[in-house]
């Protein structure tokens, strides 16, 4: 035997007997007593370039920053600008042929993490890049009505629109460095593995990049030349551990070996009792909904009527798929916009639960009782599939009760399950009947690209021209109080029209350690590091008082009128 | 050997590209609005739009340079992801291996020695049970029971990070090490026992006991020596799987090896990096293959190859 497998062995045994495995709430921070945050992470990211990366950034968004991010109550909080242009703060201009200027304001004393100082010519950088043919940005096409950026002095930056834009406000997630990609082609910066992978990757937020370790984890420290001041951020470096599969990251919470997970919502009766931790049931800007497609000549003789589909949705009980499958941890949705986000309307049609009213109107439809059980017209059966995606347990889980309860009134349905991209490109070609599935939408509430005639996301084949005029109006008005009245109209008539079923808005479970301090977990596409540089990590004698459980509520919005103090609030 | 790689090299890319779905749905999965041009624009990038035998030509020319291609996913050299991910796949590998064999060869040699007795039976049913068993399923009990109850190892990863040590290490791997050994124990020492008891009934053991040999020579030099041939066969194909990794262990540890890797390749649909993860296996295959047939000649000296 040699010394070193000796010496391997007596460690690993003193080490099993003195039970000394580090647990984040047990051993805290590095072997040094640096504040070590350790966050286990759903996936490990593709690249660091918050544009050209695929997956949501909250890895990036503790090293990059850009002129805008959301709060908790899904408001537009700016970070490097130093307020959001409105009209009525004068930064926005409309100009006689109609277009638009928009004047952002930036922070003067900020600096790229390798010193070098921010102005509004990375901005201007920024903007080329992400309109650029091949810069992979995923939401490029709401950057093209800007027709062109100026940087009047090093601290302003004016944007040129072809008209009003509402959602403005919510594009420039991230800023790039123009001196560190500056002299790059789109393509080379798409593919420039230096920056996407972290050495020469520069941000101006909180933390730095230290380490990617492949497969495992990435580590950001403590920016010590932080524009907010010195004593920010409070937490000297955090680890983003991988940690993919469901089960291990709620295994490994119970065992606190991390501070932060996101865990399933059928999970979170499982880690009720664990000391240590809150779990905030975080309502997600996602929501849940089952779509009928009339792309087919199939599906619109069993779809294109819209009686026939009040009545399935009628036919199905979301009240007993929120309160017993997901165990009371979802909200029944009405409209796709969240009752967080000051332009949701409540005073929709709504499809209560009522199996007898789906069979009278189904019956009425012509559709009657067969031999089987199973609905017919015209000698056709009232049967269709249902696609579904798989691994995504809750959606299949949905897509059961909703076979039931359909059965129930007489319509068959089958299942198709396909893995994920077969899913996908399934789903783009329209060649498919129904579907569970959900959004991940931004702050924004714009729906025109998932229910316009032409919307890039609508695959429904369903269309209705008088609504698009009105989706489309409200993508033009900024002001609070003029677009409020339009998305109204467009959430009363996408209920009427019952060409969707919103089933519920999802909740994502943040296991948080009683030791973080400043978390404000949110429920938008920037998710709850939008604040890292105020998080706390105290001791374990330190941690604060434990709440038995907390679930943040999005709809407690402070200031809906966007008349209050904060920046960017909505208009 | 080389037709034989270049025949799987075409049915692996078959395959692959037989699957539904495309390197685009990545785009798609974090649940955000895209631009259409976008997915149309990425597909010409990585040249997934180009017919698949094209695809193949331009894959194995860049193969036979030593270039095995750029992931669609991360933009990087796939050698180079593939070459900083072994070291982790190795060490889990090897280490289970080794843990494998000392129990598989005590478990089978003990079962056949004393074939029905107690221990033969228990080394049985507990052979059953560790190849019948889900890979997945023992990985959650095992740290349920010594991670969250016990508090005796760490969950998952390598490492703590900012905390690290060869104790802490080490602590990390035991229990991958566990699950990833206990499919080669149960197989390797059924195997070995099956093996051993017809050997320890060939005439010239029975010879070698009559000259008045010790029965350690006798099981260990006589019979042992030739019960090996099929275990080393078994034990070769699954020593290919040193570099390939384990998807299952790897995935419900958060070990940052080769089979994880794959599982992200599968998943994002990332042509090259499939191809190239699936190219080292084959070829791992082949070579252990080819080695277990030396090992042979090694264990018994008749066999010799022309």
């Amino acid at each position: 035997m040699s010394a070193a497998w000796r010496a391997g062995c007596a460690a690993l045994l003193a080490a099993a007997a003195f039970g000394c495995v580090s647990g984040a709430d047990d051993a805290g921070g590095g072997a040094d007593g640096r504040k070590i945050l350790r966050v286990a992470y759903e996936r490990e990211i593709d690249v660091l370039n918050p544009f050209t990366s695929q997956n949501l950034a909250d890895i990036q968004f503790s090293m990059a920053e850009g002129l805008v991010t959301t709060d908790e109550h899904n408001r537009y909080v700016p970070v490097l600008a130093r307020v959001i242009p409105t009209e009525r703060n004068g930064l926005i201009v409309r100009n006689a042929d109609g277009s638009v200027d928009m004047t952002w304001p930036l922070h003067e004393n900020v600096r790229w993490h390798d010193g070098a100082p921010f102005t509004s010519a990375d901005v201007c950088f920024t903007w080329r890049f992400i309109v650029s043919t091949g810069s992979q940005t995923y939401n490029r096409d709401q950057y093209l009505g800007i027709r062109g950026c100026s940087a009047p002095d090093p601290h302003t930056v004016v944007f040129h629109w072809d008209g009003m834009y509402a959602y403005y406000d919510g594009l420039f997630e991230a800023i790039l460095p123009e001196h560190v990609l500056g002299g790059m082609s789109t393509e080379e910066i798409v593919n420039d593995t230096p920056f996407n992978r972290g050495p020469a990757f520069v941000g101006t937020g909180p933390f730095r990049f230290a380490e990617w370790k492949a497969g495992e984890y990435i580590r950001v420290v403590r920016n010590d030349d932080y524009w907010r001041g010195s004593a920010y951020p409070a937490i000297d470096e955090i680890v983003w551990a991988f940690v993919p599969d469901a089960n291990t990251r709620l295994n490994a919470m119970r065992a606190h070996q991390y501070h932060f997970a996101r865990i399933l919502p059928t999970q979170v009766a499982e880690l009720e009792g664990v000391g240590g931790y809150d779990i905030h049931l975080i309502s997600s800007n996602t929501f849940l909904h089952f779509d009928l497609n009339v792309n087919t000549e199939r599906g619109r003789r069993l779809f294109g009527s819209r009686d026939v589909r009040a009545a399935l949705f009628h036919a199905i009980d979301r009240r007993a798929i929120a309160d017993l499958l997901m165990q009371g941890t979802v909200r029944v949705a009405e409209t796709p916009i969240h009752p967080g986000n000051p332009y949701h309307y409540d005073a929709v049609p709504t499809f209560d639960f009522d199996p007898e009213l789906a069979r009278q109107m189904l019956d009425a439809a012509g559709w009657t009782v067969g031999p089987d059980g199973v609905r017919v017209r015209d000698g056709r059966r009232f049967a269709f599939t249902l696609l579904n995606r798989a691994g995504a347990a809750d959606r299949i889980a949905v897509a059961q009760v909703i076979q039931a309860q359909l059965k129930d009134v007489g319509v068959e349905v089958r299942f198709e399950t396909l893995e994920s991209a077969a899913f996908t490109q399934r789903w783009r070609s329209g060649r498919w009947e129904a579907e569970v599935n959900a959004w991940f939408l931004p702050a924004d509430p714009s729906l025109t690209g998932l229910y316009a005639c032409d919307g890039p996301n609508n695959m429904t084949g369903f269309c209705d021209l008088a609504l698009d005029a009105v989706m489309k109006a409200s993508d033009r008005t900024a002001a609070f109080e003029d677009r409020k009245p339009l998305l109204d109209r467009v959430q009363a008539m996408l209920a009427a029209e019952a060409w969707s079923l919103p089933i519920y808005y999802n909740v994502v479970p943040e296991v948080v350690s009683r030791r973080i301090g400043g978390y404000r977990g949110s429920g938008t596409n920037f998710g709850s590091f939008w604040n890292l540089w105020e998080w706390t990590l105290d001791t374990p004698e330190g941690a604060r008082t434990p709440d038995v459980r907390r679930a943040l509520d999005a709809t407690e919005v402070p200031d809906a009128s966007g008349t209050g103090a904060t920046p960017g609030a909505p208009r | 050997m080389i037709p034989l790689v270049l025949g799987i090299t075409i049915v692996l890319f078959a395959v692959i590209q037989a699957a539904p779905g495309g390197p685009e749905g990545a785009l798609l999965q974090s649940g955000r609005f895209i631009d259409p041009s976008v997915i149309e624009a990425y597909r010409h990038r990585l040249g997934v739009d180009r017919p698949v035998p094209v695809q193949y030509v331009r894959w194995l020319g860049s193969a036979l340079r030593g270039d095995l291609g750029i992931s669609f996913s991360t933009t990087r050299p796939v050698t180079e992801m593939i070459l900083e991910r072994l070291p982790a796949t190795v060490e889990l590998m090897g280490v289970s291996f080794a843990l494998a064999a000392v129990l598989a060869f005590f478990v089978g040699i003990l079962s056949a020695l004393r074939q029905y007795s107690v221990f033969d039976h228990l080394g049985t049913g507990l052979s059953f049970l560790g190849i019948a068993m889900p890979v997945f399923w023992f990985a959650l009990i095992v740290q349920l029971v010594f991670a969250v109850e016990l508090g005796w190892l760490p969950v998952s990863g390598t490492e703590t990070v900012g905390a690290t040590s060869l104790g802490d290490r080490l602590l990390h791997l035991v229990l991958p090490a566990v699950v990833l050994s206990l499919r080669y124990v149960a197989g390797w020492s059924r195997y070995l026992r099956s093996s051993l008891l017809g050997s320890l009934r060939a005439p010239y053991v029975r010879t070698a006991r009559a000259k008045g040999l010790d029965e350690v020579t006798v099981v260990g030099v006589h019979a042992l020596r030739n019960a090996l041939i099929p275990v080393v066969s078994i034990m070769a194909l699954d020593l290919s799987g040193l570099f390939s990794g384990a998807v299952i262990t790897e995935t419900v540890f958060a070990w940052p090896g080769v089979g994880r890797l794959f599982v992200q390749a599968m998943f994002a649909r990332d042509y090259p990096l499939l191809m190239g993860i699936l190219l080292l296996g084959s070829v791992m295959v082949v070579l252990f293959n080819l080695v277990a047939d030396l090992v042979y000649g090694i264990l018994d000296p008749r066999i010799r190859y022309e």
